[in-house]
């Protein structure tokens, strides 16, 4: 064994296979950055390069790329507060008021050192993949599995925020977006309107730069300034490494449970970064920080979601059965290459083992490092006015939805995505249980038909179960026990309180004008709903029926609070009302005329209406920004979307 | 893995040797595509079974086609395969520069005539073939050792499966064929999670393609916890699923079975709704389709060249491992039993439509 240990590092201290690590390492980490694209796309778009190289070289590239993805993604999250995908939502939540109170450094500091750490862990899970992490991933039946997702919902859903009935009303319509397309426990396809886009239902990377990114894109640009609104003080590194050493211990129980999460296919660093959030939480003694900045949940939350990543390759090596989307192209990669995972390829080939296990702990370390140091750069950017940085942001954004099935339909659920996203920005609605309702709506409702399938009620008494539902869901009990016994105590004050006063910064029309949307889509979805086959109607309607009732309750409350306003007060939201319908007009466009003649007019109108740049510097900038989207569709393989009406053919 | 040496084989023979003589200018096909670019569209996702056997015949395709065109492996995701096809037949000209390279999750909603399919598979010319054969094994603590015990199992079996009318279906359609008494659990993710609930115990009948088969169960069997039971079979002289798989010749095939267990061959509605679907499935497991309207040159062009590649000693050492050590089948030995399979008769369909809807209640 550990001649294989050396014997893998000389494989991989190799000039070429270092330099296709690196390069994998600086692609993920621009994709990690990027708000909306992940490991996927990273990971799709150095695929084909990977063939040009040797099999190790090519491994070691795309592992370079999906160890650094959730280490970079920090820095969006805490610098703009738009995760880049549901297991960074934590992140973003508390990183970015933490950042929003000058602590950035703070935040992304412990962030980057426990992304770190997570991932040193899944690279040791991996070196002992034999003996110890295959026996765990076939002791987890389908009952265990359903377990983990749902105790994952439970957490995302309970910690979202204090006003809980707009927390629970989002993560309904998370899983009402989720459950969009087939049913897997009965063959019938929901909510698809005839589409054959929908049959597979809505894309995850699509739901996120629909919901954060678009949204989040549409407010800065209105606002007129830099991101941070004022110059954003980053703070001194020194306090993240104390804070860091303080917790250590933490992130290392928060990579375990992410370790966990990569041995549940599809349901992963969704489920295990909130698992490790609640259990960061039930292990503070003082609370009330969370949500409002607190650096364990960062700590925690990062720990996790690395860890996942990672560990997601052990069911892949072992049983070449994926554990989440970047490691089933990483699958199909090894294939690719001749190597066909199974446990005879480990225990045959340990230098190929160890060379991932290396490759995976030195991107991990040198990620973090490289993190470090070109934050400094990025968090000037965030002073730049914004509607410079938004025009080649917004088309990344198409790039990455187009790649999703290369039909108008991606770019159309884009947008409108993006006015859903808007509206409940704008109505204080939390948008990160959506994320997480809709990610593991499918993988509960197959894990929960299987289990009943295959068991029947026995599962219920399986020791595995037992054990993951005591060792985390009875915090959660005890929790919910002390909070209600607090509640029951605060009572009185908060009736009183709650109904007249407006929530700060909400614009009341659009609460009120959200809140009849959400009854009015419940509402049809229960109607549509009932039309299905009876295995088809479980998960829709445990997302419905308490949607419905919620939406229902916030339109009253709304209602109560501006009868007893009795006007329609704080309109903020108004002034943001032309750059959607700019965005709006930009796909309108694309669908007439085409990605090619449509985007000029949109960089025209970003950068000389709304930055207000002179006209030949635009001219410039606007040209550079179209040959790096045009550039972007060509290393993605892909032909921007066409025009119904003409188009403009670009000359390769 | 040698193609037995069938009247379909001696046809094809034929066939190149009237294209020679009729092709007065063999240098026109000589410099066919060069300079051109064959975009081969998979409408599966990166990484998936279909894309790696894409990018497996890539390098060959690009050597042996007159005039070394580069072959692009283009995914186009989505509808479990349907956007994807419905894109071609929008899309692709009958210029032989564009591929349909596609299962029988496109074929299948064909066969049973889904809304969403706008495409018409039997109209296109299919290039050539990969079988993608299949193994169907048990647990040893269902005490079923040979096909004859799968009537008299110690426990009751469980199936685990992705979806009824998708790639589950051939062999629910063996089963029905062979009248077992098993439960089918379906809605797993995909045939690597169905088989890690048959390790974990959770299911005890399962089965797996040619490369998940020989790179995970034959571990098992050899470690005595797999019993391998039967195979889909191949295409033989008579045009259905009669012969044994290719890749595993030791083991009988549905065909076989039936007969042993009834003593007479198999025929019906029942049986054929397994070789229409079963064809498609395994015979012609991945083909690759081109628009309807594609000139004969191009077709001719593509026989020579399955042909070629099928001699090329880096493909025969290399497919063993990829794609199960099969030979390709060229268009000659591919476009009648196909185009037979593709198109049932009414009663097969009925049969299919009737099953799903109210056996697996899929919505049709």
């Amino acid at each position: 064994m550990l001649e294989n240990i050396v014997s893998a590092l000389d494989i991989l201290f190799q000039p070429a296979r270092l330099l296709a690590l690196f390069v994998g390492m600086l692609a993920g980490m621009v994709f990690g950055m990027l708000p909306g694209l992940g490991g996927v796309a990273a990971v799709s778009i150095l695929l084909p390069f990977i063939y040009l190289m040797d099999g190790y070289a090519g491994l070691a590239m795309l592992l370079g790329a999906i160890s650094v993805i959730y280490t970079s993604d920090t820095i969006t999250s805490v610098l703009l507060g738009a995760p880049g995908s549901p297991a960074s939502a934590p992140t973003a939540i508390e990183g970015h008021a933490l950042a929003k109170q000058g602590k950035a450094a703070l935040a992304l500091g412990v962030g980057f050192l426990a992304s770190m750490v997570g991932g040193l862990f899944g690279a040791l899970i991996l070196s002992v993949a034999i003996p110890i992490a295959g026996p765990l991933v076939l002791a987890l039946g389908t009952p265990e599995l359903f377990m983990f997702a749902l105790v994952g919902l439970c957490f995302a859903a309970s910690m979202v925020s204090r006003d809980i009935a707009l927390g629970l009303a989002a993560a309904c319509f998370g899983i009402l977006l989720g459950v969009v397309g087939a049913a897997p426990a009965a063959a019938n396809y929901r909510f698809i309107f005839g589409q054959s886009y929908l049959m597979d239902g809505l894309s995850l990377p699509i739901v996120a730069l629909g919901l954060f990114a678009v949204a989040e894109l549409i407010s800065m640009v209105a606002s007129g300034g830099g991101i941070a609104g004022k110059p954003m003080a980053l703070g001194k590194w020194g306090e993240s490494f104390r804070e860091f050493w303080r917790s250590r211990w933490l992130v290392c129980r928060a990579s375990v449970i992410g370790i966990f999460g990569g041995f549940v296919p599809a349901v992963g660093a969704s489920a295990s970064t909130w698992i490790a959030y609640g259990h960061a939480m039930s292990t503070s003694k003082d609370k009330r920080r969370f949500g409002k900045g607190e650096i364990r949940g960062v700590a925690s939350a990062e720990g996790a979601n690395n860890a996942t990543v990672i560990s997601d390759l052990v069911p892949t090596m072992l049983f070449s059965v994926p554990g989440g989307p970047a490691a089933a192209i990483f699958l199909g990669a090894l294939f690719s290459f001749g190597f066909y995972p199974g446990p005879r390829m480990v225990s045959e080939s340990p230098d190929l083992m160890y060379m991932i296990v290396w490759s995976v702990a030195l991107a991990s370390v040198l990620g973090a490092a490289i993190c470090f140091a070109v934050t400094p750069y990025i968090a000037r950017l965030t002073r730049v006015n914004f509607a410079l940085i938004a025009a080649p942001l917004l088309l990344i954004m198409v790039a990455g939805a187009y790649q999703g099935t290369q039909t108008f339909g991606d770019i159309l659920a884009l947008l409108v995505l993006g006015i859903v996203g808007w509206l409940m920005k704008n109505a204080g609605i939390p948008r990160a249980p959506v994320l997480v309702g809709f990610v593991l709506a499918t993988p509960m409702e197959q894990y929960f038909w299987l289990t009943t399938q295959i068991h029947g009620f026995t599962w219920l008494t399986r020791p595995g179960v037992l054990i993951i539902a005591s060792l985390i869901a009875i915090p959660l009990v005890l929790n919910a026990v002390r909070w209600l016994r607090r509640r029951r105590t605060a009572v009185p004050q908060t009736e009183t309180a709650v109904p007249g006063e407006e929530p700060p910064g909400h614009d009341s029309g659009i609460v009120l004008f959200t809140a009849l949307l959400m009854v009015a889509a419940f509402g049809y979805a229960l109607v549509e709903m009932l039309g299905f086959r009876p295995n088809a109607r479980l998960m829709p309607s445990l997302g419905i029926v308490p949607g419905l009732l919620l939406s229902l309750y916030v339109l009253g409350r709304q209602l109560f609070r501006l009868h007893r306003q009795g006007r329609v007060a704080n309109l903020a939201s108004r002034r943001e009302l032309p750059i959607l319908g700019g965005i709006l007009s930009y796909g309108l466009a694309m669908w007439l005329i085409g990605f090619n003649l449509a985007t000029p007019l949109l960089l025209g109108w970003l950068l000389l209406g709304c930055a207000r740049m002179r006209w030949h510097t635009a001219l410039l900038y606007g040209l550079a920004v179209y040959a790096v989207a045009q550039g972007m569709f060509t290393l993605m393989r892909l032909t921007p979307p066409r025009g119904t009406l003409l188009d403009l053919p670009m000359p390769w | 893995m040698i193609l037995p040496d069938t009247p379909l084989k001696s046809l094809s023979a034929a066939v190149l040797v009237a294209a020679g003589g009729l092709a007065a200018a063999p240098a026109m096909a000589d410099d066919f595509y060069s300079g051109k670019t064959i975009e081969m569209v998979v409408p599966f996702g990166e990484g998936g079974a279909t894309y790696v056997a894409a990018k497996f015949l890539e390098p060959f395709l690009e050597k042996h086609l007159p005039g070394n065109p580069q072959v692009n492996v283009r995914t186009r995701p989505g509808g479990g395969s349907i956007l994807g096809a419905n894109w071609f037949q929008q899309n692709a000209e009958p210029d032989g520069e564009t591929i349909l390279f596609t299962t029988s999750s496109t074929s299948n909603p064909y066969v049973l005539g889904m809304e969403e399919v706008e495409y018409d598979l039997a109209a296109m010319r299919p290039a050539y073939s990969l079988p993608f054969g299949a193994v169907i094994y048990v647990s040893p603590r269902t005490g079923i050792e040979t096909p004859t015990d799968l009537h008299s199992p110690d426990m009751p079996l469980i199936y685990g499966g992705i979806a009824a009318a998708a790639s589950d279906l051939p062999v629910l359609l063996a089963f029905e064929l062979l009248d077992l008494d098993l439960r089918a659990v379906l809605g797993f993710d995909g045939r690597g999670p169905a088989r890690l609930a048959f390790e974990r115990g959770e299911t005890n009948i399962d089965f797996q393609f040619t490369p998940a088969y020989m790179s995970q169960v034959v571990d098992m069997v050899e470690a005595g916890s797999a019993v391998p039971i039967m195979t889909g079979g191949s295409v033989g002289d008579d045009g259905v699923l009669s012969a044994r798989d290719l890749a595993f010749p030791d083991y009988p095939s549905v065909y076989e079975v039936y007969e042993e267990l009834h003593g007479e061959p198999p025929s019906g509605v029942e049986w054929d709704a397994f070789q229409a679907i079963g064809a498609t499935t395994f015979n012609f497991g991945l083909t690759a389709y081109l628009p309807e309207g594609t000139p004969d040159e191009v077709i001719e062009i593509f026989e020579q060249t399955i042909a070629a590649i099928n001699d090329d000693p880096d493909y025969q050492e290399q497919s063993q491992d990829a794609i199960g050590g099969y030979d390709l089948l060229p268009a000659s030995a591919v476009t009648d039993s196909l185009s037979e399979a593709l198109q049932p008769s009414d009663a097969v369909r009925d049969y299919l439509r009737t099953l799903l809807s109210e056996k697996y209640d899929v919505e049709l």
